[in-house]
């Protein structure tokens, strides 16, 4: 009798404690973020998950969709690319990044974001897109501004000389193929099954558009829930780097673990082959490439009214030390 | 009463609008997400005083009313015939029945790699989504037509193009119309839902420009020339209807 109530206490203390820890709502994507899916795919490696905090994560498609219900109060918390998160700052939007997720970074052990072209079709250099479409992803995305990016440096006017069109990633690969566009942006798991089809070849990638290694993706916060659960989102990032670090260090078992779960759909065999992104163990911000991303936000392509300042977008004090 | 009809509408529109302004002042939504009447008619302001902003709805009218046309010269004559032939309905009203109700948006990518990235592929999708509606309304108003009149035309003597000339196509006319005013906002409707999802230009595109830029005003400034169009055709369409066959406007009788 005293060993069932104190079972009996002991769930309901873990209840209690489990309730009253601040629950985050956080909006995530559908690649390029593997360890943070992997805090939901293996609730064992994050030890304050379910005590000091609770993490719900809910997908979404496409940032507008995820910014929309984060304005909405929807979510707490968020994935976006760090050159998405610059406007949303420059409308006044109350938004901190937190931490990276992953980087384009040069380097053949990376995976970079790559515009392919027809292998054998007469485009051989950026210049030869001259009067040609780019198949990005969505407007004003990361896609879009190392897609305008290229052109810009190869002397060409977007949307004047090369016109720049959203199309889902499934089909740009056809579409280059059958001249619908003359060159596409291709990212993993696409860019290995493109390349494995054949018929494609890369004309430039998203380090060589803009010149530098990247932030691709970041974690943000509201600056509200910042100053409300401090102690919550410190547990959550000392995890996340936990798991990062974890993920690195075991990347097969974490591939097999999220393909298991369900968060990746590519055939396993072919999710295992891929590149990773660059992505820092200890999921520190690379404020510098955010403000020259900024700076040519502003000045290139004009999609910035105002200058944004960085450095009070981008807040890492709750990282582990 | 003619006074209060004409001000009914505006009544409507104007609480709508104060509701709207409440809501946005009341600071319970993000003026990111639910901007003011100010903003969004500065924008709308802003819209029209841009030469390239005029080219973008010169672009979406022409792809919606180039397919609209299509959809009306074929829809007309394929309802016609079906509704006079036993023989073309028989083959042909299964075909449209079993693929009305198919979201022909969801065809686009296939379009897309048949017509190409550009107009066409807009074009013959509003082709499509157009071609139902008149379709049906034809074929409904030309098997309608009244036999009296038929019977009548035959005892004349009149020939069967004669009595398609004569009889047929005015009795169906006000059908066709109806099948017009049903086709002319789904043109509007799917030009900018195919702007959006593949296009680098038209007033669809401005409207995701718009969105992915967090810019919810500039958005509904679009959305309100989107409106606007959309109600001048069917007005354009109604005062053709009724200058065509004003004998209809005599038969209506309100309860």
């Amino acid at each position: 009798m005293k060993a069932f109530l104190s079972i009996v206490l002991f769930l309901f203390t873990v209840s209690a404690i489990a309730q009253t820890a601040p629950l985050i709502r956080l909006g995530r994507g559908f690649a390029a973020e593997e360890q943070l899916w992997l805090m939901s795919a293996r609730p064992d490696l994050t030890p304050n998950q379910g005590k000091r905090y609770q993490l719900k994560q809910i997908l979404f498609q496409a940032n507008p969709e995820r910014f929309q219900a984060y304005l909405a109060g929807e979510l707490d918390a968020g994935t976006a690319p760090g050159m998405a998160i610059i406007p949303a700052r420059a409308q006044g939007m109350d938004i901190k990044i937190v931490a990276s997720v992953c980087l384009e970074a040069a380097g053949g052990q990376y995976f970079t974001t790559v515009y392919m072209v027809k292998d054998d079709g007469p485009i051989k250099s950026i210049k030869d897109l001259k009067g040609g479409t780019i198949g990005v992803v969505g407007i004003r995305t990361a896609t879009d501004l190392w897609a305008r990016a290229g052109l810009i440096n190869a002397g060409l006017v977007p949307d004047k000389d090369t016109k720049v069109v959203p199309m889902a990633f499934p089909v740009i690969g056809d579409a280059v193929r059958t001249g619908k566009v003359s060159a596409g942006t291709f990212v993993e798991p696409f860019y290995s099954a493109e390349m494995a089809k054949g018929g494609l070849r890369k004309l430039f990638t998203a380090t060589e558009a803009v010149g530098y290694d990247h932030e691709l993706l970041d974690i943000f916060f509201s600056e509200k829930f910042l100053k409300a659960n401090p102690d919550a989102v410190r547990a959550f990032l000392a995890d996340y780097v936990a798991v990062t670090k974890y993920y690195l260090a075991n990347m097969e078992q974490a591939k097999t673990d999220l393909h298991k779960a369900g968060f990746v759909r590519t055939p396993l065999p072919a999710y295992l082959k891929t590149s990773d992104w660059k992505r820092d163990p200890n999921a520190r911000v690379d404020v510098e490439s955010l403000k020259k991303l900024s700076a040519f936000m502003l000045d290139k392509l004009q999609w910035l009214e105002k200058p944004v300042n960085v450095d009070s977008m981008v807040d890492q004090s709750y990282l582990p030390r | 009463m003619r006074f209060f009809d004409r001000i009914l509408p505006l009544v409507f529109v104007g609480t709508a609008l104060v509701i709207w302004e409440a809501a946005a002042r009341s600071g319970l939504w993000s003026p990111l997400l639910f901007p003011s009447l100010e903003k969004i008619f500065r924008e709308l302001g802003l819209f029209f005083t841009k030469t390239e902003m005029l080219l973008e709805i010169q672009v979406s009218l022409e792809r919606a009313l180039g397919g609209f046309a299509l959809a009306a010269a074929v829809g007309i004559l394929l309802g016609i015939v079906m509704g006079r032939s036993r023989f073309v309905a028989a083959l042909l009203d299964p075909l449209f029945s079993g693929t009305y109700a198919v979201p022909k948006l969801a065809l686009f990518p296939i379009f897309i790699f048949v017509f190409g990235i550009g107009s066409l592929s807009k074009v013959a999708l509003v082709f499509l989504e157009c071609l139902y509606p008149i379709v049906i309304m034809t074929c409904a108003g030309a098997r309608e037509v009244n036999r009296a009149l038929l019977w009548s035309a035959q005892n004349m003597g009149a020939s069967r193009t004669a009595i398609l000339r004569r009889v047929v196509i005015p009795a169906t006319t006000p059908f066709i119309f109806a099948g017009f005013r049903v086709a002319v906002p789904v043109a509007m409707i799917v030009v900018v839902i195919t702007e959006m999802v593949a296009s680098a230009d038209g007033l669809g595109y401005q409207v995701i420009y718009a969105m992915s830029s967090l810019r919810t005003d500039r958005m509904l400034a679009v959305v309100i020339v989107i409106a606007a169009l959309g109600y001048a055709l069917d007005k354009a369409v109604v005062l053709l209807r009724d200058r065509l066959i004003y004998w209809e406007k005599l038969d209506t009788y309100y309860v």
